[in-house]
């Protein structure tokens, strides 16, 4: 651990160590909690704590349920089985809450979530079928994705 | 002096016969005479018929010039030297050349034919080489004209509403039975076709008309058979058009959240789809089915599809992919597939219903396949309608293509398929992802091939738009289900994901339909057996129980 560091550097405050937030893990995990999905990824940059913390499905599972009240618990078990709350945030939460941000109704938080789920597990049907359609691509390259629409800058 | 304007000219004149600007009706002095403009020859003016379109448009330019810039007016009196006025067409450009060496006029921003950018034409502004060179010798032929002049853009423009019109005239020949003047037609087509952009806009939907039409007059009808296309081939086909455009997911999601709510409180439930391909509707209603309150039902697809050929079984391999996501998701799945290369082949007890459950019927764009008629056979869609009835599903989806494509003049089928198909690419156009967008172009032109060029059973592509099904179903006994404000809401929210902002839904009466500026190019109902009044009792008024 970096704490004793502390200790050779000569402190005039007196013995006292010093506060380390690596060292307060729940803490650090409640803060990463909250923060948005850049701030996440930076955060994540940091060190190699942060980054396996950041790493964390839940974190991610508060994201993407952020603005919209807690969902039935089976809700967790389908989308860890689609992938995990990291990949359906940026696969589909956030282009999708970016997209309809300029038509936000408050009453579509919920349906949102909803539809990036829909769209998600299209995109790991896709992903199932990469092997045994791989064949038959009349172009060759990597099989097409439904939410490759979610990825294309848009016209405004 | 009088301006032509170019939509009146190109719908051209049949009654002068030396001053119609589309060729006489009589195979011959289209290229050898020099056919002087009649109506301009009485007033002394000679002007060849084929240029009075860029006659015109150069007038109008030098009016906008000679507005633009009223000083210079006496400087064309006094200095310019004009070459014989009768020759209309190279005092026009005299006149504007003098225009040319002033500063003053505006900058043109036109499409450069060769390399198609858009770029700004200074040729006003400078000597440069492009600028009207009207004191050398002056050939108005066509290629010379993407060289020399600027007005490019309203020259395409204006060259693609000929090519229209020339393709509403030649499905007339076709109509008529006069081959010899459609194909003269069709060489004039694909000569234009030359001159405008065939890449995007109606450069590239006339070409795949143009390509039908010829399909029709030499290899006859029946010749353009879509079948020939392999059926792994269609289903690649029909993947990147799923991607390219909000059609099928449009379909896809809102027949889902149809069926879902129709499900509600169920426990066994089946869904027997007309047309399996990569099973892309499926994993939606399966999550969605996984997460609704009270837990999963026990569900049952079955998926009907062509037979693959050399042995490969790939209604199976959709149906194990299906399985595995309803696994990972912990929903009871069963799945079975029904090989049958016609909708028609299919026999309810193929299906294999329980009594007990609850069947949902799915059709995203199959019905319309079954209206052809032969000979010797009454159109199929009436034993497959009745049979769907005797399966008492609870809900039955149906999608189609707001279109009417069934009619049974060709001249009416053409021009409706023409405007359905032009809004349909114009949509296209926004979607930027590649291969995806050329794939999805060579799918449409296949039911466009198929629309224009094959009869009979041959022709399976035969649209017919929503009131018409709704005639047609109801008089089979089935009565609409309102597909409500969480399709709508879903289907908006949709929409709004896709880069372009042309796309619209709108309720019709209960139904959606998805149209490209509010033009409608697909609707989806959704429609429930109505039960059969119990025959001992005869009722006295015909009011059936609902």
């Amino acid at each position: 651990m970096v704490q004793n560091h502390h200790g050779t550097v000569g402190e005039n405050k007196g013995k006292r160590p010093k506060f380390f937030i690596n060292d307060h893990v729940d803490i650090l995990i409640e803060i990463l909690k909250r923060l948005d999905c850049r701030s996440l990824c930076v955060a994540a940059s940091v060190c190699r704590l942060w980054c396996t913390i950041a790493r964390n499905d839940s974190l991610w599972e508060n994201l993407c349920f952020r603005h919209v009240s807690p969902p039935p618990s089976s809700v967790r078990s389908v989308v860890l089985a689609l992938g995990g709350y990291k990949r359906l945030y940026m696969g589909c939460v956030r282009p999708v809450r970016s997209r309809l941000g300029r038509v936000r109704r408050a009453s579509w938080a919920r349906d949102e979530v909803q539809l990036s789920l829909s769209l998600f597990c299209v995109d790991y049907y896709e992903r199932l079928g990469g092997g045994s359609n791989s064949n038959g691509r009349l172009v060759g390259e990597s099989s097409p994705s439904s939410l490759m629409f979610l990825c294309k800058p848009m016209n405004v | 002096m009088v301006l032509y304007d170019s939509s009146t000219l190109a719908g051209s004149i049949s009654g002068s016969s030396s001053s119609s600007s589309k060729p006489p009706p009589f195979p011959l002095q289209r290229e050898q005479q020099q056919d002087i403009d009649g109506h301009l020859a009485g007033a002394g003016y000679k002007v060849r018929s084929s240029e009075l379109r860029k006659v015109a448009q150069r007038l109008e330019r030098l009016e906008t010039a000679m507005v633009n810039s009223p000083a210079d007016l006496s400087q064309l009196a006094s200095d310019t030297i004009h070459y014989n006025p009768s020759d209309l067409a190279s005092w026009v450009d005299s006149l504007l050349s003098e225009f040319a060496l002033n500063p003053t006029c505006p900058y043109e921003f036109v499409t450069d034919p060769v390399t198609n950018r858009t770029v700004v034409n200074d040729s006003w502004t400078t000597t440069a080489t492009n600028m009207p060179l009207v004191h050398q010798d002056v050939s108005y032929e066509e290629q010379s004209l993407n060289n020399k002049l600027p007005i490019v853009t309203a020259m395409e423009e204006d060259s693609g509403i000929r090519l229209v019109h020339m393709l509403m005239t030649c499905a007339e020949c076709v109509q008529c039975g006069d081959f010899t003047l459609a194909t003269s037609f069709l060489e004039d087509m694909q000569g234009l076709l030359t001159q405008i952009n065939t890449v995007c806009g109606i450069g590239k939907v006339a070409g795949h008309f143009i390509d039908a039409l010829s399909r029709r007059i030499f290899q006859g009808i029946g010749g353009g058979s879509i079948d020939g296309g392999s059926a792994f081939e269609n289903e690649i086909l029909y993947h990147h058009f799923y991607e390219a455009c909000p059609y099928l997911k449009f379909a896809h999601f809102t027949a889902n959240q149809a069926i879902l709510e129709a499900f509600v409180g169920h426990e066994c439930v089946h869904v027997v789809d007309f047309n399996l391909m990569h099973g892309l509707q499926w994993p939606a209603l399966i999550q969605a089915l996984a997460l609704r309150p009270g837990g999963p039902p026990l569900l049952r697809l079955t998926g009907i599809g062509p037979p693959s050929p050399d042995g490969r079984d790939s209604l199976r391999e959709i149906g194990l992919r299906l399985a595995e996501l309803a696994r990972s998701v912990n929903v009871r799945f069963a799945f079975r597939g029904v090989a049958a290369s016609r909708l028609e082949d299919v026999k309810p007890w193929m299906l294999q219903v329980n009594p007990k459950e609850s069947v949902a019927v799915n059709s995203i764009m199959q019905l319309h396949r079954l209206l052809g008629s032969g000979p010797n056979r009454n159109s199929p869609i009436e034993t497959v309608l009745s049979w769907i009835r005797s399966l008492n599903p609870k809900i039955m989806t149906v999608v189609e293509q707001e279109a009417n494509h069934n009619q049974p003049g060709f001249l009416d089928r053409f021009t409706e398929a023409l405007h359905y198909y032009s809004t349909m690419f114009d949509s296209l156009e926004a979607c930027s992802v590649q291969p995806d967008k050329a794939l999805a172009e060579i799918y449409i032109q296949r039911e466009i091939t198929n629309v224009v060029s094959c009869e009979g059973s041959a022709r399976v592509e035969r649209h017919e738009p929503l009131a018409k099904w709704r005639t047609r179903l109801s008089g089979a006994g089935f009565r609409p289900l309102h597909l409500g404000s969480n399709a709508y809401k879903q289907a908006s929210m949709l929409l709004t994901l896709f880069s372009a902002e042309g796309y619209s839904v709108e309720e019709n009466d209960g139904c959606l339909t998805l149209g490209w500026h509010n033009r409608p190019l697909i609707a989806a109902s959704a429609w429930q057996a109505v039960p059969d009044a119990p025959a001992e009792f005869p009722a006295p008024d015909t009011h059936r129980p609902s």
